[in-house]
């Protein structure tokens, strides 16, 4: 945790294990990797593993996806899960045969008994026909859900980006990497994108089909969106194809106009800036009304990685003044972004736990806490009004998506069960 | 009902403009040998969770406890958003945070260090130590880790300090059982590490509530009031899974309430121990049998009017307490509320699906209402459950319409399949995860049983006792007229 000091310009250490005992936000290398490819439409899901992390690993940005378990149980532990494997890849295939593949997720059970899983895999791929691939995600065999994220995106590398037989380019096609289509941001990201007359090609993973990831590498473009999850297949996808990537973002105003005219030049199209300053205008009428309630509040940010930086400056745009910006597992780059973007004083933070968000709420006192789920109902026994960012309430993203944030921004700092609460 | 292939809950329908697109175009008949979840491998829509998550709502509901998870971060981080998401409060779990290293040595570092970490930062009453699969199979000593920690910490902190900390060890490997086992494998850990005999013999009761939501547990208080018994509930999250919003908070936070670790002591001189889910809770009264010969009444799970009846005398027996006037006037607004109510629920076809002592209870009330349980599914296998249903299908099956289908520990994958058989059906009960199925099959559901996340309230709204049978009734009542009758006009009741 470092106070940011515009003389000394340091950093939070970050890449950091996690120390034991600590009520940790982040989660396991299994839950990264299902963050990850959990939106893949036409392939088995299939978690090699006890039901409970099936049960668990369903649930994805809100969202509830169709998961399979091989359901360990005490027999499998202690004699081996080997042919098990292989009859539950064979069942789900047959319970859905339309499956263009299986992935077989690995977990914390699966992993320490020491089976051999690749070759119960190979052996179910051809039986059945398809691709079966594993994915080795023990939930302890990284820091965070970070290594999962790297482990999938390696997968997906391997396996889906790239493989289909035509090579030329697509004139207006482009992916998205690091956009997992969290309540409609990714339509927001299209429109905008449709009007510079670009088509998604591919988000990784909010919409990525096999059949769309094999036509990956015809882009001419990569956008990342997060770069925690982006960065690491933009480069492969650099290497291996020679796909140009650009960082941008599409939260905020100012944000989102340079993102548009990044891509908008990278493509050479005219009339970008009438396009930009018109929306901002519509936009800027639209929160307008919202800014006068959110103007010199304080709030505090905790999200996954990325976006801590992108969403400093919206918030800065409604006239916000941020005085925590943190993350589970940020990378350099992520608070160095940050840095840049919050004021003197506010606090930048990696990996904090439960205990030091408490403290920090508490002494703090933040008008508005923006986070996940978990860190939602303690802000709230703390008097301190929450936004889920970005799965409840959205789109975030884009112009229209600023008006949105700048509106449940409102409407959560202004409202008046905080009086009544006696806050 | 109509038959088309389930959007297999899977697809990501984040909003309601996006249509659902069905993984397969049209329902086709499954392959029968994929049917049966005892069949096959593979497990789909599995209806339980793993048994750590059990041990951790049971040391949720002690006074100021916070469980220690013995395991990787996902596995405390998980059962985090589970709890949060249920019951719209913080949940702190603190993690071991397995990392490659604790995968080779053992999680011994983690623990020791953990343990302190824990204590310096929160200052807890209670640590419940949880294991999980990884800790389970790498076979750490967890007693002797403990041990070890408590001594490095004595040493920091001083033994008057240490002393105000109790750890509690529950063994929950998640492959060997469901989250009903979990809680029930920490009813028995904590009053076998804590409850100790004294020879002063109480008038108290031991109440184990099992998976009951908070609105259950203080139904069951009320009850106990009217009686005019004392007793302890173990384990009472009452209170600290749902907490008032009293700002400002000290700091750490701890929510009010849990039962005291001076109270489960105390469980050892009690009356009698009444464990109100056989499954989950009902090892904790047997061990308090055995080794303090306390008698144990393990169920029936009081949803309805005969088991409820069955608690309040079992109660009244154990205590010489009377069933007051008012739990009787209780009593006859619920009859009366049943036969105001009778010619909407009578042969009306339901299914139950949910964990075994759910179920058991909310079918037998649904064959005092007179309805034709079709299909019963418990998500967690279990004996006394399959004893219990079959007991209650037989004193009722006269008045069926059908044969009842009984599944015992499948997934709903096999349960909604089944369901798609069937001609008719006119409701199901359940909790969150039969959401999809109900409107696949077009038919209403009413949410009962854990987990419901998907609406505010429920684990608020007690389902046992007359009081929250009535409850129950009024919700099973509405969700067949909203079906029924969907056009006001002819709702004139």
């Amino acid at each position: 945790m470092v106070i940011k000091d515009r003389e000394l310009q340091v950093l939070p250490e970050c890449s950091r294990p996690t120390l034991p005992g600590v009520v940790s936000e982040r989660a396991c290398v299994f839950y990264g990797a299902r963050w990850m490819l959990a939106a893949i439409p036409d392939v088995i899901h299939l978690v090699h593993g006890p039901v409970g992390c099936a049960y668990y690993g369903r649930t994805v940005r809100r969202k509830s996806y169709r998961l399979l378990s091989t359901g360990l149980d005490e027999r499998d532990i202690v004699f081996g899960a080997g042919d098990k494997l292989f009859n539950a890849i064979a069942a789900s295939t047959a319970r859905y045969p339309e499956a263009r593949a299986v992935l077989v997720y690995v977990t914390c059970a699966a992993g320490l008994t020491g089976e051999d899983i690749a070759a119960a895999c190979k052996r179910a791929a051809g039986e059945t026909g398809r691709k079966v691939i594993p994915v080795n995600s023990p939930g302890f065999c990284g820091r965070s859900q970070a290594t999962g994220h790297d482990i999938a995106a390696a997968m997906l590398l391997d396996y889906f980006i790239g493989t289909g037989r035509t090579r030329e380019l697509i004139d207006n096609a482009v992916n998205i990497l690091g956009e997992f289509d969290i309540e409609g941001d990714l339509n927001e990201i299209e429109k905008l994108l449709s009007r510079l007359g670009l088509r998604v090609n591919c988000a990784f993973s909010g919409r990525a089909s096999t059949s769309a990831m094999a036509d990956a590498h015809r882009a001419r473009l990569n956008i990342i969106h997060c770069r925690r999850t982006g960065q690491t297949l933009a480069d492969a996808m650099q290497e291996r194809f020679g796909t140009p990537s650009l960082k941008v973002s599409f939260f905020g105003l100012a944000e989102t106009a340079s993102a548009m005219r990044a891509v908008g030049g990278f493509f050479g199209v005219v009339g970008v800036d009438e396009i930009i300053s018109r929306a901002i205008q519509k936009a800027q009428n639209e929160a307008a009304p919202f800014l006068q309630r959110t103007a010199g509040k304080r709030v505090a940010l905790f999200f996954g990685a990325s976006r801590i930086g992108s969403m400093a400056k919206a918030f800065k745009e409604l006239g916000m003044e941020v005085i925590m910006a943190g993350s589970q597992f940020g990378c350099r780059d992520d608070y160095r972004e940050a840095e840049a973007k919050v004021a003197n004083g506010a606090v930048l933070i990696d990996d904090a736990h439960d205990k030091e968000l408490e403290e920090l709420i508490h002494n703090q006192r933040p008008h508005l806490l923006v986070g996940g789920t978990k860190e939602k109902y303690l802000a709230h026994k703390m008097g301190v009004p929450f936004l889920v960012f970005p799965q409840e309430m959205g789109p975030f993203a884009g112009f229209r998506g600023f008006v949105n944030l700048a509106r449940q921004a409102a409407g959560l700092v202004s409202g008046p069960v905080w009086r009544l609460a006696g806050v | 009902m109509k038959l088309t292939e389930i959007p297999v809950d899977g697809i990501p329908y984040d909003h309601l403009r996006i249509k659902k697109i069905p993984v397969t175009p049209a329902y086709a008949p499954r392959d029968q040998e994929l049917l049966a979840a005892s069949s096959r491998a593979l497990v789909v829509n599995p209806d339980r969770i793993c048994m750590p998550i059990g041990a951790m709502w049971a040391v949720l509901g002690v006074h100021r406890a916070i469980p220690f998870v013995q395991g990787a971060q996902g596995c405390t981080t998980y059962a985090r958003y589970t709890f949060s998401r249920i019951f719209k409060e913080p949940a702190t779990i603190a993690t071991a945070s397995f990392h490659e290293d604790a995968a080779v040595f053992g999680g011994r570092r983690n623990l020791v260090e953990g343990l302190r970490n824990l204590v310096v930062r929160y200052w807890p009453e209670v640590i419940g130590v949880v294991t999980t699969c990884s800790s389970e199979i790498m076979g750490d000593d967890i007693g002797a880790f403990i041990k070890e920690a408590r001594e490095k910490l004595q040493a920091e902190i001083g033994p008057e300090k240490m002393a105000q900390i109790t750890i509690v060890p529950v063994n929950t490997p998640s492959f060997a059982g469901s989250h009903v086992e979990g809680y029930d494998r920490a009813a028995k850990a904590f009053v076998q590490t804590l409850a100790t005999r004294r020879d002063a013999p109480s008038n108290r009761v031991n109440i184990i509530p099992g998976l009951f939501y908070p609105g259950d547990i203080r139904e069951i208080k009320h009850i106990l009031r009217e009686m005019g018994i004392e007793s302890t509930i173990l384990f009472d999250i009452s209170d600290t899974l749902d907490a008032p919003l009293e700002p400002p908070q000290s700091i750490p936070y701890y929510p009010p309430g849990g039962t005291d670790v001076a109270e489960i002591k105390e469980m050892a001189n009690a009356a009698a121990s009444f464990a109100l889910q056989p499954d989950a809770g009902g090892s904790g009264a047997r061990f308090l049998e055995r080794k303090f010969a306390i008698p144990a009444v393990v169920g029936p799970v009081p949803v309805g009017i005969a088991a409820t009846d069955t608690l309040l005398q079992n109660l009244s027996n154990a205590t010489g307490c009377s069933i007051s006037p008012a739990l009787r006037a209780e009593r006859g607004r619920l009859v009366d509320a049943m036969a105001d109510t009778f010619h909407h629920t009578m042969m009306k076809r339901v299914a139950v699906f949910g964990d075994p002592d759910y179920v058991a209870g909310i079918t037998q009330f649904a064959c005092e209402l007179g309805m034709t349980p079709v299909a019963v599914s418990a998500g967690t296998e279990s004996k006394s459950f399959a004893a219990t249903v079959e007991a209650t299908l037989s004193q009722y099956g006269h008045l069926f319409l059908d044969q009842p289908k009984v599944f015992n520990g499948g997934d709903l994958f096999e349960f909604e399949e089944y369901l798609k058989t069937l001609p008719r059906l006119d409701l199901i009960i359940g909790n969150s995860k039969g959401v999809d199925i109900a409107r696949e099959l077009e038919v209403p559901i009413v949410r009962a049983g854990f987990p419901i996340y998907d609406r505010f309230g429920y684990q608020k709204r007690p389902i046992v006792g007359y009081r929250g049978a009535e409850l129950l009734l009024y919700e099973i009542a509405n969700a067949v007229l909203d079906y029924r009758y969907p056009d006001d006009r002819t709702q004139q009741l």
